[in-house]
């Protein structure tokens, strides 16, 4: 099945988040590579998904799970060479699937050539490609994002006697934007994997690229001239490639990332995801209908992009404190769970194991407008080992069978990247994609069918969306519409049974169709239109005047 | 000639006994009625008091303040009294009934229009006991409201109610027994109306002063109150 | 808007007694469904309190976000018939996604609903109605508040919610700092005699605020006390009682000043009939229960001890003797139905006294109380006039309470009131024995 060609293919896909190195290993070395990966594309298409988004696969020293950079323009030998990449690249498209990757553009691994030459002398030609003071007071205001390590955004170079700037660990110096080269370097990275065939790129860490004094040095507008420059250049020579922004924002803040259409195609709406959390454990909507109402329009050609777990901690960073306390209290008992304003836990643990909730968390995921994006291992409902340090606990290998080593890997346990689960209740014996496969009820089969649901149609991704909003708090009720299409999604946020009465006089002469089983549900009249729900359901209704 | 008065004699004795023989089984199915009748009056008087007992009518009387005055003029409780009431109206019947049997015509009359006299009777009994009670239990709450009002002379206000109600009542009653229905009617209104006129006057001319304090107690209270003293709130 | 649906009482009793118990209205139903299962329940009965109602809701509304911010609370307000908006200002209060108020930190939706359960107050029913809801929604603690204070200071609702909540008690009755010569009726009677038969040291046994646990709510709602017509005033006493009675967990809390939104307080007769009325008629079905306690154990206080308050306030104390000498004149009738001879002619010399020697000794009040207890139990006459007759003495009461507390400290006041209690106490066994006799 060959890729589509429509241009704004990214607000129908359905994307899967993997690490390369997490997922398949071909040649025994215990590490996940290209190689492995493209074996298991039948999987990923039988699953229904569209694109996938690769963790960074580049040469790096590992210090920051290959976000600290060394080479752009090569694969980590751990992984394959570039001929594999571009095997697998090939093999994706050949399926219909997209492929995502990640560009780093903030920073690079202090093991770059490029930083080692910076740092060599003050005049050595690449010296201003890096932030460098000889102070470390300047740009105070600037916080710190890796509050668990990190004291300073400043760090010593004892080689060049002086500070440098990193936002982030201080093995990852941050690049300096306000040098034409840095930009126009970086420009050629993206085109060299863009010219491969590579579909989209995840910008990391967008909001930091370019400081000023007296400023927190976050979403500067500089940092915007310098994405509106690479967007225009993107679409001049490569249209119909996708630019997704990772800005850890307050709605309001991220919207300038979307410009007037002519920066970012897609961003993540990071403060949903807590509140979907928080919606199910208070069993009340409010969270999440008033982050949703306080989101700002978007030009049409931009899309969300919506998750609910990925590699990093859950992030507590857009609540006030109250909500970060009672999640913290709720989801994370556990003080080791807890990380940088964070939870560092999978979608299943999070959720006790509770196959209903998983579901509707999951419903919410695919119906609420935005695109949604899987992290490898929630469609089967992986657990996390949360004693493996910092957001290791997240990344262990994928289980695909009850076999050695999960079928991950044929090489000796102790050789593999990361130990895998296997407790009683998340362990690859009991959990893992070969059984699955083979079980009606599993959670992998119902991941495929709700897939293929959403999939079906195209109101999910591009349609309008306008809340309803029942009397019981407990109900998450929204109306979704494209053109003549009308989908009516009900939620029940709450592990008891509800009666709802809701109010559609707007779509009287109606009668509902259930999407999943398709039967006929009693058609709209005046009268408030009564539903009962079991714990923890949702419905999806087509809204059909026959 | 005395052969004449032996027959004449004997002829009326004859009568006599005849008449006699007449009489006698009458006298005796009256005698019989009697008897029976007592009995039966006495079956009745017991199961009323056991009756009255049950619903303890002594305490209703009590409250209509009827007792009180049955214990003044020596009588037995109203329980006991009402039961020997009932009594001796049953047994009347009887005899009545009995004497009826008689045969003598102008009596018969009479009893019949007794009998026809009677339920009007109870329903006159009736209504003044009832009647009784309610004026002494509204003359006691006009007696207590006036009082909690620091209403003046409030006995007269209980006096005055009760004396209206009884009047009230027993001009029905007679009206009911059917005596001097209009006369009491009237006599009634003329009471009344003039009690009523009485007041008004009372008021208007020579009660002025005391009206003119009674109002201002309860209209300019508030005024008065504010400048001299705080009202306590008993909760 | 439909019209009330009443339904019978059923004669059934089930662990849910409500399904048969029909009495609210399909709309408050229909609202009871949305709120759902809630932790915390605030009950607000009003009439027409659009003055003081505003601040009352604010007070409550920030008490829940500051001391119970995670737990699902509902305002249910059981309105009488107000003309003046009260409903629309209390539910104004509630905080949800359909009107979201920006300047709130709310975790959760605060559900505030309002039903009309009747044309005109009745606290009866408002409590009724209030019982209905917190059974209906499994709340877990529950508070009344009374929506004339007008002084209500944050933490009100805190304070007689958190020995429920968190204490596991059952009833949570309030003590208040207010003045010496406020709320006689209770210190002098009410206070004492309920001490004394049921011997619990209760202040406020009658009170339009406090919270209890949905345990005592459903037990109380469960006892048929609303058919037999005297339901309706008095119920808050009624409800004290049957904790005591029940053998619950009560505990006081320390509020604050007391203040009325008028001064002038409430009458004496109808008070009398809410407060004297109803326990009196509650001491016949009790009588097992507190004819066989003796003395009285003290409650769990939290808070500040409780201080009166010493102002300067002038009393008509003429007016105060007039009555009550007018009342022993005129009322004698009355009187030798209900009191001992003995009593009477004691009362009958008072009166007769000039007024610096007038007093109205604790031993005889207690008489007269008692005896009148004994009266009212017997019916000697209408039970309602019985109340009535009491006013007048009770006045002569008030009289050398006010006399002998004059000049007296804070301490002083309280003294005399212990004085009094245990007088009540000491004299028990004298009602017991009129109580039985004359049967």
């Amino acid at each position: 099945m060959p890729l589509n060609r429509d241009v704004f293919w990214y607000k129908d896909a359905i994307i899967y988040q993997v690490h390369v190195r997490t997922f398949h290993d071909s040649n025994g070395d215990g590490i996940g590579d290209f190689q492995g990966l493209e074996e298991k594309l039948d999987y990923l298409q039988e699953l229904g998904i569209s694109a996938i988004w690769l963790m960074p696969f580049f040469p790096s020293p590992l210090r920051d799970d290959g976000y600290d950079i060394s080479d752009y323009n090569a694969v980590h030998s751990s992984y394959g060479t570039l001929k594999d990449f571009r095997k697998f690249l090939q093999s994706a498209h050949d399926r219909g699937i997209r492929v995502i990757i990640e560009m780093v553009l903030n920073h690079t691994s202090d093991q770059h050539p490029w930083f080692r030459e910076s740092r060599s002398s003050q005049n050595n030609p690449r010296r201003d490609w890096y932030v460098w003071n000889d102070t470390n007071t300047r740009y105070k205001e600037a916080r710190i994002i890796f509050l668990d390590t990190e004291k300073s955004n400043w760090a010593w170079d004892p080689i060049s006697k002086s500070y440098y700037w990193h936002r982030f660990f201080s093995h990852q110096p941050d690049l300096n934007y306000d040098h034409p080269a840095v930009r126009e370097q970086m420009w050629k990275v993206m085109e060299f994997w863009l010219e491969m065939g590579v579909d989209a790129f995840r910008l990391d860490a967008v909001p930091y690229l370019v400081e000023r004094e007296g400023t927190n040095c976050e979403n500067l507008p500089e940092t915007h001239t310098v994405l509106k420059e690479l967007r225009r250049k993107l679409d001049e020579k490569f249209p119909g490639r996708m630019l997704l922004a990772e800005a850890n924002q307050w709605p309001a803040d991220l919207r300038p990332y979307f410009g007037d259409g002519d920066e970012f195609h897609m961003a993540f709406h990071f403060p949903l995801m807590p509140r979907m959390f928080m919606g199910v454990k208070l069993e009340d909507r409010k969270p999440i209908t008033e982050i949703l109402q306080q989101t700002p329009e978007i030009p049409p050609t931009c899309q969300w992009s919506l998750f609910l777990r990925n590699h990093d901690e859950l992030t507590l960073e857009m609540v006030t404190d109250m909500e970060r306390d009672y999640m913290y209290d709720t989801y994370a008992g556990n003080k080791t769970m807890r990380l940088n304003l964070g939870i560092r836990r999978r979608l299943a643990p999070l959720l006790d194991n509770d196959r209903r909730r998983i579901e509707l968390m999951n419903g919410m995921l695919m119906s609420l407008p935005g695109t949604p994006i899987i992290y490898y291992g929630d469609e089967i409902g992986m657990g996390d080992n949360i004693n493996l340090g910092d957001r290791n606990g997240v990344r262990t290998p994928m289980q695909w069978s009850g076999g050695r080593n999960g079928g991950f890997s044929i090489a000796d346990a102790e050789r593999l990247y990361a130990p895998l689960i296997d407790d009683p209740v998340y362990g690859y014996p009991a959990v893992n994609v070969l059984r699955q496969a083979e079980t009606e009820h599993s959670l992998l089969y119902w991941m495929r069918r709700i897939i293929a649901v959403r999939r079906s149609t195209a109101v999910f991704g591009r349609g309008s969306i306008e809340f309803l909003y029942p009397a019981s708090h407990r109900i998450l009720a929204y109306v979704r519409q494209l053109g003549n299409e009308t989908v009516l999604v009900v939620n029940n946020l709450s592990s008891t049974a509800q009666a709802v009465e809701l109010d559609l006089r707007r779509y009287k002469g109606n009668i509902l169709i259930e999407m999943s089983g398709k039967n006929i549900f009693p058609r709209v009249s005046d009268l408030p239109y009564l539903l009962t729900m079991g714990p923890y359901q949702f419905y999806w209704f087509w809204l059909r005047r026959i | 000639m005395r052969e004449m008065i032996i027959s004449e004699l004997s002829q009326a004795l004859y009568e006599l006994a005849r008449g006699f023989a007449h009489f006698l089984p009458r006298l005796i199915v009256m005698l019989i009625l009697i008897s029976v009748g007592w009995v039966i009056a006495y079956v009745v008087k017991v199961a009323l008091r056991s009756v009255l007992r049950l619903i303890k009518f002594d305490k209703l009387a009590e409250k209509a303040g009827a007792s009180q005055l049955l214990t003044k003029a020596a009588l037995p409780s109203a329980t006991e009294l009402l039961s020997r009431f009932v009594f001796w109206v049953a047994w009347l019947g009887f005899i009545l009934l009995g004497v009826s049997v008689l045969g003598i015509l102008g009596l018969q009359e009479q009893i019949a229009r007794f009998f026809l006299f009677l339920p009007r009777l109870f329903v006159a009994i009736f209504i003044m006991f009832f009647g009784m009670l309610a004026a002494s239990f509204f003359s006691r709450a006009a007696l207590l409201a006036a009082v909690n009002a620091n209403v003046p002379s409030p006995r007269v206000l209980n006096l005055a109610v009760r004396s209206i109600i009884i009047i009230f009542v027993l001009s029905i009653v007679f009206e009911e027994l059917g005596l001097a229905q209009h006369t009491m009617l009237i006599a009634f209104g003329i009471v009344f109306g003039a009690l009523m006129l009485g007041l008004a006057i009372a008021f208007g001319i020579g009660g002025r002063n005391l009206a003119q304090r009674f109002l201002e107690k309860r209209f300019v209270r508030e005024k008065k109150e504010e400048e001299n003293e705080d009202e306590l709130s008993p909760l | 808007m439909t019209r009330p649906q009443k339904g019978r009482v059923a004669a059934r009793r089930t662990g849910m007694n409500l399904a048969e118990d029909s009495f609210l209205t399909d709309d408050f139903l229909r609202q009871l469904i949305n709120v759902g299962e809630v932790d915390i329940l605030v009950g607000l009965p009003t009439h027409n309190n659009a003055k003081t109602i505003g601040s009352i809701v604010q007070a409550i509304q920030s008490d829940i976000l500051r001391f119970f911010p995670r737990e699902r609370a509902v305002i249910i307000n059981a309105d009488g018939g107000s003309r003046d908006g009260t409903p629309e200002l209390v539910t104004g209060v509630s905080i949800d996604d359909i009107r979201p108020a920006s300047s709130l930190n709310a975790l959760r939706t605060l559900h505030s609903i309002s039903t009309r359960y009747a044309t005109s107050p009745d606290s009866g029913v408002a409590l009724r109605t209030i019982l209905s809801a917190a059974e209906l929604l499994r709340a877990k603690a529950c508070v009344v508040m009374s929506a004339e204070s007008a002084n209500i200071e944050s933490e009100w609702l805190a304070k007689l919610l958190r020995p429920v909540y968190r204490d596991d008690f059952d009833l949570v009755t309030p003590t208040y700092r207010r003045h010496e010569f406020e709320g006689l009726l209770i210190t002098n009677l009410v206070y004492p005699m309920v001490r004394a038969l049921y011997g619990v040291r209760i202040r406020e046994a009658y009170t339009s605020e406090f919270g209890f646990s949905g345990r005592l709510g459903s037990q109380f709602l469960g006892q048929n006390v609303w058919n037999d017509g005297a339901g309706g005033a008095g119920v808050e006493l009624r409800f004290t009682l049957a904790a005591i009675r029940g053998g619950y967990r009560i505990c006081q809390s320390f509020l604050g000043d007391k203040d009325h939104i008028e001064r002038r307080g409430a009458e004496l007769v109808p008070a009398l009939r809410q407060t004297v009325g109803t326990l009196f008629s509650a001491l016949e079905a009790d009588f097992p229960v507190w004819s066989n306690v003796a003395g009285s154990q003290t409650l769990p206080t939290t808070g500040a001890e409780r201080k009166v308050l010493l102002a300067p306030m002038r009393v008509n104390r003429k007016r105060l003797r007039e009555m009550f000498t007018t009342g022993i004149a005129e009322l004698d009738s009355v009187f030798q139905l209900i009191l001992s001879p003995s009593t009477l002619a004691e009362l009958q010399g008072m009166s007769r006294l000039e007024d610096q020697e007038f007093h109205y000794s604790a031993e005889l009040w207690v008489k007269t109380v008692y005896e009148f207890t004994a009266a009212y139990q017997k019916s000697v006459i209408s039970r309602d006039h019985v109340i009535q007759a009491l006013a007048p003495l009770f006045r002569g009461r008030v009289l050398t309470f006010v006399t002998e507390n004059r000049d007296a400290s804070a301490d002083d006041v309280e003294n005399n009131i212990e004085g009094l209690c245990l007088e009540f106490e000491r004299l028990k066994p004298y009602l017991l024995q009129i109580w039985k006799s004359r049967e």
